[in-house]
């Protein structure tokens, strides 16, 4: 699964930047054709649910998807799927 | 997105503003939805009049925009007439406790079989900042220049002296807990009442000095007090900070419920 925010509706409010556990969402510094600055991901394959959803098989973590006033954050599957190194930091 | 097949993506980017906690306690409250099962032609969502009121607009089901204050009324009425719709009513603090108060204390009182979500942002946001019932002491809106000088209303335990069957309170940013409050009051017969203090970064924290949404945030987590905390602190004699407000499930009780499906 790969991690997105769809900037066509992020108001960037940066609550996804307080809320997760590994520090993916960083405050964005550019302004985008909204004229809004939305978060960036820093190596968004960390995050938990990306890796382990499919996995599990239901929703892991996800504060940052129930937290998103503005509904822009979601996980689409990549395609192909392709294993790869990961590296955890707590 | 939580729960995609029932939010009007075509509506979607909706109009509140940057770090509005509204959307988060819509995406809580159609988390539950799904999770309760319910079909959506077996659902009515009703609202009054205010910011909070805009969230049925978003959600993909028959929807009643009632007149302000109203909408535990309306809801009552559709509860009355069929009974086998689930109603969930969004709603606002001004809506609720100043407009609608005297239908709050009833519909509680009646104990309509519904689910009462009221997003208290502390102030009338829509209307550019105006004090409401529920403005903090010393918080400082449009209409308080000089910081509120009345007390505040306490709406969860309003509704738990009036007699609702069930009672919680969180704030947005525990979006676990009120997922699961919002499930439990579904769940129970009679109406649930849960009040989610939101932040409103645009209209109260810009004059209280709170104009980041992580400022908002922080400010809500710092003051929400488990109300088992708050009881073992009692109990002990230890002193209670007078600024916080309770969070957690207050009351869950099996009072005599009306317009329950049969």
């Amino acid at each position: 699964m790969k991690l997105v925010i769809d900037e066509s509706r992020c108001k960037g409010c940066n609550l996804c930047v307080l809320v997760c556990p590994y520090g993916i969402f960083q405050e964005g510094t550019e302004l985008n054709s909204r004229g809004i600055v939305a978060p960036v991901l820093d190596r968004p394959e960390r995050c938990t649910n990306c890796r382990l959803q499919a996995l599990y098989g239901r929703m892991l973590c996800g504060i940052c998807h129930m937290i998103c006033p503005d509904q822009a954050i979601a996980w689409i599957d990549e395609k192909p799927l392709e294993p790869h190194k990961v590296e955890v930091e707590f | 997105m939580i729960a995609p097949d029932w939010f009007r993506e075509d509506r979607l980017p909706h109009i509140y503003c940057t770090g509005c906690g509204n959307g988060t306690v819509i995406n809580c409250t159609l988390g539950a939805v799904e999770e309760m099962g319910w079909k959506r032609e077996e659902t009515v969502f009703v609202s009054g009049i205010g910011c909070s009121s805009r969230a049925p607009g978003y959600i993909l089901t028959d929807s009643l925009h009632t007149t302000h204050g109203r909408a535990l009324a309306f809801a009552t009425g559709v509860k009355m007439a069929r009974p086998d719709l689930n109603v969930v009513v969004f709603t606002g603090d001004g809506d609720l406790a100043a407009i609608g108060g005297n239908h709050f204390i009833h519909a509680c009182r009646r104990n309509v079989d519904m689910t009462v979500v009221c997003m208290n942002n502390h102030i009338y946001g829509m209307t550019g900042g105006q004090g409401s019932p529920t403005t903090p002491p010393g918080a400082i809106s449009t209409t308080t220049p000089y910081g509120a000088s009345e007390p505040a209303f306490d709406l969860a335990e309003l509704a738990v002296a009036a007699g609702a069957n069930y009672v919680a309170r969180w704030t947005s940013y525990h979006v676990k807990e009120l997922t699961k409050a919002v499930a439990a009051g579904m769940q129970t017969p009679g109406l649930a009442f849960i009040e989610v203090r939101t932040q409103c970064p645009t209209n109260y924290g810009r004059h209280n000095k709170l104009r980041r949404v992580s400022d908002m945030i922080e400010h809500l987590r710092s003051h929400a007090m488990l109300v088992e905390k708050r009881d073992r602190l009692v109990q002990e004699g230890k002193p209670v900070p007078d600024d916080i407000f309770t969070v957690g499930e207050l009351v869950r009780r099996n009072r005599p419920a009306m317009g329950v499906k049969s």
